[in-house]
């Protein structure tokens, strides 16, 4: 037992720790590589930094979710760009724009109940058919984005709306309105899981499902309410985020889905199901967007992220077997 | 805990050899560059590479090189980092010209000032620039209506001959300027030709090939074809390669690709513009170096595009897309 609750502080501790590995070294590279005189570790560019992980951030909570239930939702890129143009595009039809101001919480709500039913969309097609999740949402991931392109061909949608981007600017008490809602949905996403029901069945199911059928869990009906969970936090992520851009590509999105999916692993959540936790995805979203920032502000190749990524990812799924099977072993003796 | 730290130095140790080759010394200027999307296509990477080349050559410049990859997020993070960084200019090729204009507008409230290279953002974010440097597609459009007379004027057809226009994707400004730049400079210059008709074709040389053999069958006279950029150019081409009547058509594009390059050296395809992502680069630091300097520049700082026909090719080298 005593093992157990090492091994398991190890894991999540590891994404701090390499945090504040990356820390120390943009700090210290910084200072020789850097052509910018200021800090790395300046207050304003940390609070940037959790700003600029907000649009993945917020997606990966709700992927640690999914994860955690053995499911995996492929399609968060299709449907963080499919809200993000019914907002904008929202906002432009008529009876909307007589309504000024007001039309912009209604646009929050469309782009949210876009995402929710999105979600709800693979949620039954999980259940009801038992299809793998994979296999679902990967056709989701296509059908999706196939919308995305019917709705306005290859052309960008946009509409600027400065009361909107003045909002998503504003800082109250320090901290950018994108951290706002990184921060609250992570908080509401750990009581979620930390305290309810429906949280320790999610970590049941994902350990064992045919044992959490046993045990009376209704698992499809779960599985649709993380699915919609997932599709309202994507399209959360799109208001978020185009709330301060006004103006959504077609191809937007796509690829979130693998960062997504990155930092929930970085965060220690176990790919096959019944182990994870939010906070540490949080830590692995932050990890990836703090080598972004490093990696430019030393002036290194912008690919050289994806190398490096790649290179921890491998690492830690590599340390997670030696952990689990170190822990096995030593239960057998 | 132990083995995540080894894991992790090991990680970071590998960054910093590729990082190391980035160098800092005190100078002058500071620019930052956000890209749109190195690697996606030849021209893009060719620019990289040039600007890279330039800064280099320039001890009063440093230069933060940063590339989007074609992700709107990522360059909007890029531009508060470099706002962060207190750069003393930044450059940006738009990923998308209206998604980064608060991110613009931001820029300009910090005080530094924003060149825009290659393609404008949207006319809402023009008080927050301070200089665009990129092709004139209005000139491009005529220098190739120019293009096409000079040629029929050799040919001793400028008083009869009839021409069709394969335009780029509608609403797109570039097409919407070359049309314009065409159909304006070609009365002008030969007044008796005749423009018979317009057709989009969506800068795609497949739907270009199929608006030629739609011209074909309707006008039995064409003498002439201008296409927005040579990727349709080749298209109608080929349209009129197939119907048997290439021969008699002077053909004329802009954005000198490397098919209309090599058609050209065919003798099968006449002219166009040549647009140098090597100038376009050098064009975008120059402007930025100006602004810093206080010097007076237009705000739409255009560099050269000059024309390329079967005449003069051999000064230019082939185009790498």
């Amino acid at each position: 037992m005593k093992n157990e609750t090492r091994v398991n502080l190890i894991k999540q501790g590891a994404i701090w720790a390499f945090i504040v590995v990356e820390l120390i070294f943009f700090s210290v590279a910084g200072e020789f590589l850097s052509v910018s005189d200021k800090a790395f570790m300046n207050f304003d560019n940390m609070l940037l930094l959790l700003k600029q992980s907000a649009p993945i951030g917020i997606i990966a909570l709700g992927m640690t979710i999914v994860m955690i239930n053995g499911n995996i939702d492929l399609s968060v890129g299709a449907t963080f760009a499919l809200a993000a143009i019914v907002l904008l595009d929202s906002m432009t039809w008529p009876f909307m724009e007589a309504l000024g101001n007001w039309a912009i919480p209604l646009a929050w709500f469309f782009a949210l109940t876009t995402g929710v039913v999105l979600g709800a969309i693979n949620g039954l097609i999980v259940w009801k058919t038992g299809v793998d999740a994979f296999i679902v949402t990967l056709g989701s991931m296509l059908g999706f984005r196939g919308l995305v392109f019917m709705y306005n061909g290859e052309q960008p949608t946009s509409h600027l709306n400065w009361t909107l981007v003045d909002f998503a600017e504003a800082q109250f008490l320090g901290l950018h309105t994108a951290t706002w809602f990184l921060l609250g949905a992570a908080l509401l996403l750990w009581l979620l899981m930390t305290k309810t029901v429906h949280g320790r069945n999610a970590y049941a199911i994902g350990n064992n499902r045919d044992a959490a059928v046993n045990a009376g869990i209704r698992v499809g009906p779960h599985f649709l309410w993380n699915f919609m969970l997932i599709g309202f936090l994507a399209a959360l992520s799109a208001v978020v985020f185009y709330s301060e851009s006004g103006s959504v590509n077609p191809n937007d999105g796509m690829l979130y889905e693998l960062w997504a999916i990155t930092a929930v692993v970085l965060g220690g959540t176990k790919l096959s199901g019944g182990y994870g936790s939010i906070v540490s995805t949080l830590g692995g979203v932050i990890a990836i967007q703090l080598l972004r920032k490093g990696l430019g502000h030393i002036g290194a190749d912008t690919e050289t992220v994806n190398l490096v990524i790649g290179l921890i990812l491998i690492a830690v799924l590599f340390l997670d077997r030696q952990l689990n099977r170190k822990g096995k072993e030593e239960l057998r003796t | 805990m132990k083995i995540t730290t080894k894991l992790a130095l090991a990680c970071t140790t590998a960054m910093l050899g590729t990082a190391a080759h980035g160098e800092a010394h005190s100078s002058t200027y500071t620019i930052g560059i956000t890209q749109n999307n190195v690697g996606v296509d030849s021209y893009q990477t060719t620019y990289e590479q040039a600007f890279i080349a330039a800064a280099e050559a320039n001890e009063n410049v440093d230069v933060v090189v940063l590339d989007a990859g074609g992700d709107v997020a990522r360059q909007i993070a890029q531009m508060e980092d470099l706002i962060q960084q207190d750069v003393d200019a930044i450059i940006i090729w738009p990923t998308n010209g209206e998604a980064v204009i608060p991110a613009v507008r931001k820029a300009s409230q910090a005080e530094i000032p924003v060149i825009v290279t290659n393609s404008n953002i949207a006319e809402e974010g023009f008080d927050f620039v301070a200089s665009f440097s990129g092709p004139d597609n209005i000139t491009q459009g005529s220098r190739s209506a120019e293009i096409m007379c000079d040629r029929f004027k050799d040919l001793g057809i400028e008083t009869e001959a009839q021409v069709v226009q394969i335009s780029g994707q509608p609403g797109y400004t570039t097409a919407i300027e070359r049309a314009k730049g065409f159909e304006d400079r070609l009365p002008e210059v030969c007044p008796d030709v005749t423009l018979v008709e317009t057709q989009p074709g969506d800068w795609n040389r497949e739907k270009s090939q199929q608006v030629m053999e739609a011209f074909l069958v309707k006008y039995d006279d064409i003498d002439g074809v201008y296409a927005g950029d040579d990727n349709m150019g080749v298209g109608a081409l080929n349209a009129a390669f197939a119907a048997g009547r290439a021969e008699g058509i002077t053909f004329v594009g802009a954005t000198n690709f490397a098919v209309g390059y090599e058609a050209m050296g065919r003798g099968e395809y006449w002219g166009s513009i040549y647009q140098s992502p090597v100038d376009d680069a050098e064009a975008a630091l120059q402007t930025a170096i100006d602004v810093l300097d206080g010097e007076d520049i237009p705000f739409l700082n255009y560099f050269d595009t000059p024309k390329i026909t079967q005449d003069n090719m051999d000064e230019f080298t082939k185009p790498v897309f």
